[in-house]
């Protein structure tokens, strides 16, 4: 099958997968990076602080996890294209425009999931920081590292949400390949879909593979993360 | 004394949950705060701690009122206290990093990374303070199990044990031991007296007179957000001035009630 498929493949062959697998991975671990730092701080001031309309701001980064990604992808492109408001940057069709709709489409899976992380943390243990001579700072240390495995669903979270993307990049990224086979904006994903379009089902099922494997393999590692800290609490 | 309060009141919207209560401890003494539940002594634990500010009075420590000190000046007087929690609380880490925690944050910055990277490449050694608590309590060959796989008595314990290894000159103890069987109640209160030796000043929030007769030096009975009565462990129980007092030593007075005809005649018929 293997042997098959680097027949069936347009120029490039296995030069062409690899750039795939890259441009996705360098795409979504740019996108979900770039969240995490933006949703952890918003997750811990919200799961930290009492303010008037908490609630709805909690209830609207939760509705987030529900949005259309096409929709994202179109609203992301009228931004980049040449006339939005910044467009120019020129950044419509590149790896950037993808990094910008994932980074839109992972934000409230990390923020939500972490913000349900920073509330799990108990009350108690957050005095028990305090009562014991730890400032502001070193309280907010403490719930991070207690709420340190929910917070790494959550990366994981977004990052499935993020690799497994195709609409948006679809219209923001263009699906481009070099005439010489390299990638620039084609992924795993939008790969897939063009294969499907040609008929070529296997190069797409060994593609879809490596997804999967890619998705399970980061899954497994978030597992193994979480069953290696988890205590367990005798009588 | 070493740590005071003076008159201090403190509600929560309508309600008042303590009312001008003066009370101080000093190093070497075990304070007992008695009373019914739900009568304010976690609150004033919690007063002490600097949790909250007091609506009304003075918390001192040495006779400067601590709300009067600057953020960084209250932060190191909170460090000479420390509070163990009717909860143990505990992180989910190591007992040793649980009982070094209390020391570690009182380390600079570059002093806490030196000492994390010491312990990334292997170097587990504990301070002598640590070491100490964790004898105090018995529970030293349990220093690399994770905190949060303790029995309830065990997690007690090394709370204790924590709040013990940041060589406090006061400690603050909220019903230390309302969830331990009694072999675990007996090791927490000779790590109480052992402390108390050290030179530790100890307040011990309980509703267990029992447990006050054996370890208080003085004891202070609080009913309805007020000290009502304080004194010698022995005038308390055998000569108690308020009424109140007698029924509570009497074992009658259990629980917190609004109403005065309510409130239950034996210890048999209070609510459970």
């Amino acid at each position: 099958m293997f042997f098959q498929l680097q027949l069936q493949l347009p120029d490039g062959g296995w030069t062409y997968v690899v750039s795939i697998i890259l441009i996705s991975l360098e795409v979504s671990l740019t996108a979900v990076g770039l969240s995490t730092l933006f949703s952890l701080p918003i997750a811990l001031f919200v799961g930290f602080t009492d303010f008037p309309g908490k609630h709805i701001v909690t209830a609207v980064i939760n509705t987030g996890m529900g949005f259309p990604s096409v929709v994202v992808g179109l609203l992301v492109l009228m931004l980049l294209s040449n006339s939005g408001p910044l467009g120019t940057f020129d950044r419509a069709f590149t790896p950037q425009a993808m990094i910008a709709s994932q980074f839109v489409l992972a934000t409230p899976v990390i923020m939500s999931v972490s913000l349900s992380a920073v509330e799990s943390v108990e009350q108690s243990v957050r005095d028990a920081a305090f009562a014991m001579g730890g400032t502001d700072l070193d309280v907010g240390i403490v719930v991070i590292k207690e709420a340190r495995y929910g917070i790494v669903t959550a990366v994981l979270a977004g990052f499935g949400r993020a690799i497994s993307e195709v609409g948006s990049i679809l219209i923001v990224g263009g699906n481009i390949v070099f005439s010489d086979g390299q990638s620039y904006t084609r992924t795993l994903t939008t790969a897939i879909t063009v294969e499907a379009r040609q008929g070529r089902y296997e190069v797409g099922l060994v593609l879809g593979t490596i997804l999967l494997v890619l998705v399970l393999g980061v899954n497994w590692l978030g597992s193994w993360i979480r069953s290696k800290g988890r205590g367990e609490r005798s009588a | 004394m070493t740590l005071t309060t003076d008159g201090v009141s403190l509600g929560y919207g309508d309600e008042t949950v303590l009312d001008d209560v003066s009370i101080g401890v000093d190093s070497g003494e075990v304070l007992t705060v008695v009373g019914p539940s739900g009568t304010g002594k976690t609150t004033l634990l919690r007063l002490l701690s600097m949790f909250r500010r007091p609506n009304a009075g003075t918390v001192a420590w040495h006779g400067t009122d601590v709300w009067r000190l600057s953020d960084e000046e209250r932060l190191a007087v909170r460090r000479q206290i420390s509070m163990v929690f009717q909860e143990p609380s505990l992180f989910n880490a190591p007992v040793a990093r649980n009982v070094l925690y209390g020391r570690r944050v009182r380390h600079s910055w570059r002093e806490r990374v030196r000492r994390r990277v010491r312990n990334a490449v292997g170097d587990h050694s504990m301070t002598e303070a640590a070491h100490t608590a964790l004898e105090t309590v018995g529970l030293l060959d349990k220093r690399d199990r994770n905190a949060l796989s303790l029995s309830g008595g065990e997690a007690q314990r090394v709370a204790f044990a924590r709040a013990l290894a940041v060589d406090p000159e006061i400690m603050l103890l909220d019903e230390p031991s309302s969830n331990l069987d009694p072999r675990n109640t007996a090791v927490l209160e000779e790590a109480i007296l052992r402390a108390k030796a050290r030179g530790v000043g100890v307040v011990v929030a309980t509703h267990d007179m029992n447990q006050a007769e054996r370890i208080s030096d003085r004891i202070a009975f609080v009913y309805d957000g007020r000290v009502v009565e304080s004194g010698p462990p022995e005038r308390i129980f055998d000569d108690p001035r308020d009424q109140r007092t007698k029924r509570f030593v009497a074992g009658d007075l259990l629980y917190e009630v609004d109403d005065e005809n309510a409130l239950p005649t034996s210890a048999s018929e209070s609510p459970s």
